[in-house]
Parts: C-alpha cells; structure tokens; sequence
C-alpha cells in the first residue's frame, strides 16, 4: 500500500535495503556523486567533502579507504553478524596477497609467480583466503570470546613466521616483493585490455591513473557492501545472529554451529583475502610485516568506532579509521603555519607544538621516537586508541549507534518513544 | 470459482433479495484482484483478494450444507475478529443460516445461555479457550448441536468430543460437497428472502440476560443504504476500494458489522483486522486507515497516551508539542463552533500546526490518512472530541441502538454540533415522545423482535409500532439530538429531583485518571459515587510521585489517589448544580470485570449487579 511505510504484506517488503522512496533515490544520487567525485565537475565538486576528496592526492587515501571497506565489511560479518572475535583478519589478508603475488606477479630464480592476469589472481586470493577461513573454523567451534580472540592471534604471528620459512614467496629482506600492477589482460599479453596504473584516455576523457583505480575500487567496494548486507537478511544472516545471540541456544533452534560457523570464516576470509590483494597491488610492494597485528587492531578499531554489525557502521568506521590520520597531520601542519605566520592563535598553537630542541609543547613534528614530547606521526594510534576507549565506554554501538540516537530522535517526533 | 447463479430467481420465490452474501458475490466478480482482508499473521499482513474471501466463502457455505443446515437454523460465532468470522458470517447468510455472534470475553456461563436461548447448529469457537467454554456446556443441554467448528488447533489435539471439527477440514468438505452437488448454495442464495432473519445480536443487557435482536435482509439492506447513501453518515462522500478500516471492536456487536462486515460488502472496502484490543494502537500506526470507528473509551485512552507520552519528552519536544496542542485546542474549539467546518483563522492555525505538529502526531497515533471517524455506542467526552478535531481527525458522534441496525441519528460533517449525537437521517421515522423524552424511531431498518421473547419484544413497540430506544433525548435547535441518559437511570432524589447519572458519569470520566464511575442516589438525600481508577495513567502518576504501591486495590486507596480523585470530584462538580454534585465518594476496590459479572461485555457498568457486589460500601456512605 503506497504512503504506509509500516505495513508489510510480504517478507520480501519487509526485508527490504532501501524501503522508502526517498532511501532509495537518496542511494542512487549518492552513487552517481561517488563516482563523478575525483573528476573536477562543476557542481559535484562544489560538495563540502566531495571537493577535496576527489583531489588527486587525497584520492590515493580514499582508494586505500576503499580497500579498508571491503577488508572491514568481511570482519563485520564474522565479528559483527557471527559473533566470533577474530584478531587475525590480517593473516587472511596476507593470504590473499601471497596468492596474488604468487599468481599475477612475476617469477625469478628465486621467487615464485607465474604472471596469471587479474580474473585469476583477484578472485584465487579470495578462494585461498577463505580456504585458510575453513581450516581455522573447528578452532572456533572449539574455543570462544577471549580465547578464540587469542588463538586467531597465533596466526598473526604464524604468518609472519611462514614468511620467513618461504622467501620464495615473501620475498627476501625487508621491503617484500614487488606485486604485479593493476591491469586487466585476457591472458600474458604484452599490452592490457585495460591499465588501471597509468594515466591515460578513456573515451574522451582523461584520467589518471588515481581516478582509474578509483572507480574500479568503488564497484567492488558497492558489490561487496550490496552483498554483506544482503548475507546480513537472509537465512545465513539470521544463522550467524542466532549464533552471535548464543551458540548453544542457536544450535537447539536447529542452526548447525559447526556449518555456520565456517561459512562465517569463510566469508570472512574472502573478503579480507581480496582486500588484502588489492590493499599489495596498490602499495606495489609491501614487507611482510604490514600484516601484522597493527593491521587486525586496525579493523577492530574500524568495527568499534563505526558500530560493529552493520554494513553502514562498517561503512563510517573505515571512513574516520582510514581518514583521520591525514586530517590530523593537515590539522597539525596549518598549527604550525599559524605559529610560522603568528597571529590569534600562534600563542595557542606554540604551546601546543614543539618544532625543535628547546621549544616547549606537547607534541614534537621533528621527533619520531615515543616519548615527550609527543611525535605528531604517533598521534593518530594514540587517538584512536583513545577512540576506541571512549566509544566502548559511552556509545557501544559506534558511529552507527549515535545515528540511530539522532534518527530516533526524529523517528520519535513529536514523542520520545 | 463459479460466479453464476446457477438457478435464476423467479418472482414466486421472492429471491434474488441482496443480502449480504449476494453483495460480497458482486464485488468478487467486480473487483477480483482487489484485497478484501488483511490478516496480520506471523508479522506480516496477509491479504485475501476478493477472488479467495469469495471463494473461501463458497467453500465455508458449502460445508454449512454439507453440515445439513438448513435455512432459519442458527450458525454462532465465538471469536476474537478475524477472517473466518466474516467468512463464516457470510457464508451462513448465504445459505439463509443465521449468524450469531458471542463475545470473545462471554463466559463459560453466559455461553451456555446463548447457545441454549439461540439453540445454535453450529458453533464456531475460535481455539482452545473458546472450546472449552462450549465443551463445558452439559451436552444435553445442547441437543441441537452438532459441530464445534475451530481454527487455532493448538491444544486441541488431545480432545475426543465427536463435535469438534477443524476449520481447515470443514473447508474441505465444503470443497468436495461443492465438486460433488454443486449449485446448492447458489440456490439457496436465490431463494433468499427479505424477511429472512440473517443474524441475532444479542443486546448487552445491563439489565436481566441478553435478549437476541433478529435483524432480516431487509433491516440490514436499508440499513446500508441509508448509511452509505447520499446523504448517508459522511454527508456525500461514500467509501470505495481505496478505503481501508481496522476491525478491532467484537464483530458480534452492531456497531462493529456496520463498519466492518457491511462497509465490506456495500463499499468494498478492505478490512484489516487487527492482531488483539491490545495492538490497536500499533496496527493503527500500520495500516493508517482512512475510515475509523471506535467507541468513547477507545478515543479516551487514545487521548490520554498522548498527553501522557507527550509529558515524558525532552525539553525541546515538550516545548514543541506544548505549543501544538495549544494550537489545536484554539482550532478545535473554532471548528467545533463552526459544525466541524475550517473558520479562516483554524485554517491559518492548522498551515502552522500541520507541517510543526499535528501531521507527525496524527501519523503516530495511526489516523494521518483517515477522513472519517465515528464516535458512538456510548457518550464521549466534548474535551477529548474537540482535540481530535483539533489535530485535524474528523471524529463525528453518532447514535443508534442494535434494535433499529443503528440507523437513528448522525452529526454530518460540517453541519455537527458538540454534545448531541447529531440530526436524525433524512426521511426516517423519528420522534422524541413528548411526555416521557423517549426517543423513538420507525423505519425498516427497526428489528423484528428479540429472538424467542415475544412478550418483551411487544413491551420494545409503542401501541402505533414505533420501536422504543430507551434513551432519553431533548432536541437542541430544534435540528440536533442530545442524549440525556437511559430511562432506567434516571435518578429521582429523596429531594424529589430528576438527575441523569451519566452526565456526571462521563464527566468524571474525562479525566485520565477514573475509568469507571458509578454514580447514585436514587431515593437518596444526595448524590454519590463509586470511583474506579485507570491503573495505567493513576499508576504513571504514582511513580513520578514516588508513591509506592503493590496491587490496584492498594493504589486506588492511597490517600494521595484519593486526593487526585477529589480534585477530579471537584472539578466535576463546579459544572453541575448544586443538587446534581457529588457530595461523597468511594473507590471500588478492584478492576472491574466482563468474567466477574460486573461489566456487559461492552464494558458498560451492570448497575443492579455493582448495587449487589458493593453495596456496603454505598451503604457507608449514606449512614
């Protein structure tokens, strides 16, 4: 019935991802906005955000945010709409960039790859990925909450020990090894079908190699999103709430906690194996230790902060998680500007900053080591830990739960419930 | 499906009269796509097109003869509203069976009574609850029975009584009596005539037992059309397809047919029926019918959740709110002034009110889409009526009585006036007996008497045939009908002087916090009353005076209740002359109770059984 947003005559109705009007020509704009945004267009990139967002050197930060999404939206499923505590989400992200490298990079004495084009090692590192998922499921089953966080933790630390069991796969030393560019041929050709690491023409446009990788990262970024949150409201998705709600209990509805509980991981896993292939391809080369336990903290910062177990929170997580770091630092640079030009707040600001020996204040640009003065560049992992602490303790539902507050508010008008 | 007659109506046989049946038949072949029933089941609202009601109704008449009904026999009815009560209704109607409807709250006692005066053939009994209540019937007493019908098989499938049959498996037998004979109840539709009984409402009886108002094809046909003709209940404007109700109150009562069963069948609208009483709220919230009727102690309670849930906001809403509902006192009190009509100043208020306040309020309390509503069965409250109008719902006070298919008076729209119950329908016999202020009605919608009570139904007919209302009205305006009170309430004071209880009754009843109020004195030197608080609202109150309280009986005789119940008294009081107030009251000390006999199942106080029950404590005030 039109104009009665509350009455379902089917599940399907009630079920829906986008179930006003409104909602949904509000999604359709909002994607048409994405992906116009890195290209300098008169109105669009009028848009408060939208306008140095679409920057070009900002735009490597929004890809890597991209990345993070999918990365994050595979732990929301396992952590979010399963329940299950995972603190080894980079592990199965290094899985899959290992399958990449080892698929789509290029061989040599002594490293191996077979230069496979992108519709085979995207895809195989998620497969693999979730393979690795599979194998580590009965653990869960076996152990809960804080023991399973820590025994997931193990294999953070086995992944970084096989990396140096195999350097034909990890490379040798420090910087790791190169991962192939991010192009699409059909099969070894010389030149790609298309080359997402170049600048070049399209069409008739123009577009760097930044806005290319963009839009590429936004369609899978959309596919991943439109099908965590379609997991999330089907039978599977119910399954894993039913678990998170209470295995035991999950299990004497006549949920299956062993089959559930690996399909969890292995969906899981997916996602973290394909993101961690793309999160390679776009550094170019990465040391094995980028998949560290730095990484998995990162995720859980991400879920925490933005409201663990749904796709939005996931969403807004990675937006602050992966952002904040970069506005800090533009944050701490116009400081120190100010300080350089004086003015209002030069006073302010100098007794905020240190730029040197001698100079008081609480953070330190110079410095990198810990300590006092503070190094600017610790800032961000001292921020969110704080974050993390704050929202924990006030707003257990993140990012995602102060907007329900702010959408109830409204739902509730003119009453408070 | 088979929508054809399949034996014509001849003029000897009278048939081819409308009945009910025959206009549901007209709007599945109408309109076959188009939903009829919306049953919420499992969350989710089921709709029945017109095609399936029609054919599930086909299916229930064939079962009816399959049964071995024959025309005349009784069909009863013990259920909360749901598909199959209209399903059955119609279907009994169709094979010219008549329906009997029970309340769901009617107990094991008073089920014996109904089935044994209206010796039903069947008798539908909604789950276990309800079968249990005919099961516990002395199986003798009931000769005549010969099936339980049931649809909740929950708990049932232990019983053994021969009698009981599962609605599922009538409808099929239904099916296969159709496969194997049919026409059958195409014939018995044609056959059809207008002075064929179709139903037995059975009147609440705040006195002595229920009596069963026969009301034929005929009663019922004139009925419909007078409501929904031209200058029916809503003026001009007739429903249609697009209008939807909720069906809430019991279907056995008349008030609730009219606007459920018969609008169904006369307008085609869509019934949707609501989960329980106690979801009204949230189901109104979901279907946001465009057509409403509820009685005063509906819109009551409706009114007091919002002043209530209004007092329990943040300080920014509370501000908002508090400057909407000052507006919609000013533009209901201008509206009511002017017959429900817009004056320019309501209509420059409401441009104000509408956007700010009253369109998210009206879509909170579900009644954003509805264009029309109804008042009646008892009297409402001038304070809570004007509020609605106020926030822009058309609330209209009507009157009638299940003796006349309430067909008496209606306040149209643009034309009401608060207090009365509105000008009599055009062209119908109405009179107002100028001796003893009786109202009287003659027209063909007035019953054919009570069900086996010939003397009874002589003493309901003044000697030139005019039915008998009971009530007291007055004219007002000489166009408007007010309604003093019931005959028999009257209070005669030891003073000699004429008091209508109801009055201060309702008056009392305004305030949130009494839901019952009983006043006496008849033969006395003053007035009295029995109070009954609203545990709800009166324990709301407590909390936030930090008053402990354990049980109702204990609430209600906290000395601090019964201080706010002596502001209310007083206020009362200040509107009524000094003859007709309050002198002292009691607070009844417990809930009262349709199982314990101290309510008709309509919620009205029975008064002889109330003296009975707590007559020391009227006693204790008068010595």
């Amino acid at each position: 019935m039109r104009g009665r947003p509350k009455l379902f005559t089917s599940y399907v109705a009630e079920s829906q991802l986008f179930p006003t009007r409104i909602q949904k020509v509000l999604v359709v704009v909002g994607i048409i906005v994405l992906v116009l945004m890195p290209f300098d267009l008169p109105v669009i990139s009028q848009i408060p955000i939208v306008r140095f967002l679409g920057d070009n050197i900002w735009l490597r930060l929004v890809n890597r945010m991209l990345i993070f999404t999918i990365a994050a939206l595979g732990l929301n499923i396992l952590s979010g709409l399963a329940g299950q505590v995972s603190l080894g989400h980079a592990f199965f992200m290094g899985s899959g960039a290992y399958t990449a490298v080892m698929l789509g990079g290029k061989g040599s004495a002594n490293l191996w790859g077979w230069g496979l084009p992108i519709w085979i090692w995207l895809p195989a590192s998620g497969v693999v990925a979730a393979l690795v998922g599979i194998a580590v499921a009965p653990a869960a089953v076996r152990v809960r909450g804080l023991y399973l966080g820590i025994a997931t933790l193990g294999l953070v630390f086995i992944g970084l020990h096989l990396s140096r069991v195999f350097p034909e796969i990890a490379g040798p030393g420090a910087l790791g090894r190169k991962w192939p560019r991010m192009q699409f041929r059909l099969w070894k050709e010389e030149d790609p079908l298309v080359d997402f690491s170049r600048d070049g023409d399209w069409f008739w446009f123009e577009v760097s190699k930044n806005q290319k990788t963009y839009l590429l990262l936004l369609a899978l970024t959309v596919v991943a999103a439109v099908v965590a949150a379609n997991i999330a409201r089907t039978r599977t998705g119910r399954a894993f709430s039913a678990i998170r709600e209470r295995d035991v209990a999950a299990e004497i509805m006549g949920v299956p906690e062993f089959r559930y509980k690996t399909m969890a991981f292995a969906i899981s896993s997916f996602y973290a194996g394909v993101a961690g292939a793309l999160l390679a391809v776009l550094a170019g080369q990465v040391p094995p230790e980028s998949w560290g336990l730095l990484l998995s903290i990162q995720f859980i910062a991400i879920l925490l902060i933005g409201g663990i177990g749904r796709v939005s929170g996931a969403l807004m997580g990675t937006f602050f998680v992966v952002l904040s770091p970069r506005f800090i630092e533009e944050v701490i640079d116009w400081m120190k500007e100010q300080v350089d030009a004086g003015g209002i707040f030069s006073g302010v600001f100098d007794t905020l900053i240190s730029t040197g020996d001698g100079d008081g204040g609480l953070l330190a640009i110079s410095e990198t080591a810990l300590g006092y003065p503070l190094p600017a560049s610790a800032l961000d992992e001292l921020v969110y830990g704080l974050l993390i602490v704050v929202f924990l303790l006030f707003e257990p539902l993140g990012l995602y739960g102060i907007w329900m507050k702010v959408r109830n508010y409204w739902k509730g008008w003119p009453f408070s419930y | 499906m088979s929508l054809t007659v399949a034996d014509p109506p001849t003029a000897e046989t009278g048939g081819g009269t409308p009945t009910v049946a025959s206009r549901a038949r007209e709007w599945a072949g109408r309109a076959p796509r188009q939903v009829a029933l919306r049953e919420k089941d499992f969350g989710i609202w089921q709709e029945y097109t017109w095609e399936r009601t029609w054919d599930l109704i086909m299916d229930a008449a064939n079962g009816l003869l399959a049964l071995g009904v024959e025309p005349g026999q009784r069909v009863s009815i013990q259920s909360e509203d749901r598909p199959e009560w209209v399903i059955l209704d119609l279907a009994t109607v169709a094979v010219r069976g008549i329906t009997v409807g029970l309340y769901p709250t009617n107990p094991a006692a008073e089920v014996e009574y109904l089935l044994t005066d209206s010796t039903a053939t069947i008798h539908f009994a909604e789950d276990q609850e309800q079968v249990d209540r005919a099961l516990e019937v002395d199986p003798a007493r009931l000769p005549g029975l010969r099936r339980i019908l049931y649809t909740e098989p929950r708990g049932l499938s232990s019983y053994d009584d021969p009698r009981l049959l599962y609605w599922e498996d009538f409808l099929e037998m239904g099916r296969s009596y159709r496969r194997d004979s049919p026409g059958g109840v195409e014939r018995r539709m044609a056959e059809a005539l207008p002075d064929d009984v179709m139903t037995l409402v059975y009147t609440s009886g705040t006195t002595g037992p229920p009596k069963g108002a026969m009301l034929t094809n005929a009663n019922v046909d004139y009925a419909m059309t007078i409501i929904n003709g031209d200058t029916g209940l809503r003026g001009a404007q007739i429903p249609g397809p697009g209008d939807l109700t909720l069906t809430y109150l019991p279907l056995c009562h008349v008030a609730e047919r009219i606007f459920s069963t018969w609008h169904l069948v006369g307008c085609g609208i869509c019934l949707n029926f609501a989960e329980s009483i106690d979801t009204v709220q949230s189901n109104l919230r979901e279907i946001q019918p465009t057509l409403f009727f509820a009685v005063p102690r509906i819109w009551e309670k409706m009114h007091a959740s919002v002043m209530i849930k209004g007092g329990d906001v943040t300080l920014f809403k509370k501000i908002w709110l508090g400057f909407g509902l000052r507006l919609a006192r000013v533009i209901g009190r201008e509206k009511v002034a002017n017959g429900g009509n817009h004056t320019p100043k309501s209509w420059l208020l409401n441009l104000v009110g509408y956007p700010l306040v009253f369109r998210a309020l009206k879509e909170r309390i579900g009644l954003r889409r509805c264009w029309h509503a109804g008042s009646g069965a008892a009297p409402i409250a001038p304070e809570v009526l004007e509020f609605f109008i106020g926030i822009g719902v058309p609330v209209y006070e009507m009157y009638g009585m299940t003796e006349n298919s309430a067909v008496a008076t209606v306040n149209y729209p643009g034309r009401m006036k608060l207090g009365t119950v509105g000008e009599p329908y055009p062209d119908i016999g109405f009179r107002i007996d100028e001796e003893t202020g009786e109202i009287q009605t003659k027209h063909p919608a007035v019953f054919l008497g009570y069900w086996n009570k010939p003397e009874q139904t002589a003493e309901t007919f003044t000697d030139d045939g005019w039915l008998k209302t009971g009530d007291v009205g007055e004219w007002v305006d000489g166009t408007h009908v007010r309604i003093v009170d019931r005959i028999k309430h009257i209070i005669i004071t030891s003073g000699g002087k004429n008091i209508s209880p109801s009055e201060i009754e309702n008056t009392l009843k305004t305030s949130p916090y009494v839901k019952e109020a009983m006043v006496i004195g008849d033969g006395r030197k003053f007035l009295a009353a029995l109070i009954g608080i609203e545990l709800d609202t009166v324990g709301d109150w407590a909390l936030r005076q930090n008053i402990p309280y354990t049980t109702y009986r204990d609430l209600s005789e906290k000395p601090e209740v019964l201080e706010l119940i002596q502001k209310v008294v007083n206020e009362t009081n200040e509107k009524f002359a000094r003859v007709e107030s309050i002198r002292k009251f009691k607070m009844i000390p417990k809930e009262l109770d349709h199982e314990d006999g101290e309510l008709t199942a309509t919620q009205k106080i029975k008064r002889s059984a109330m003296e009975d029950m707590f007559g020391d404590l009227v006693e204790s005030m008068y010595s």
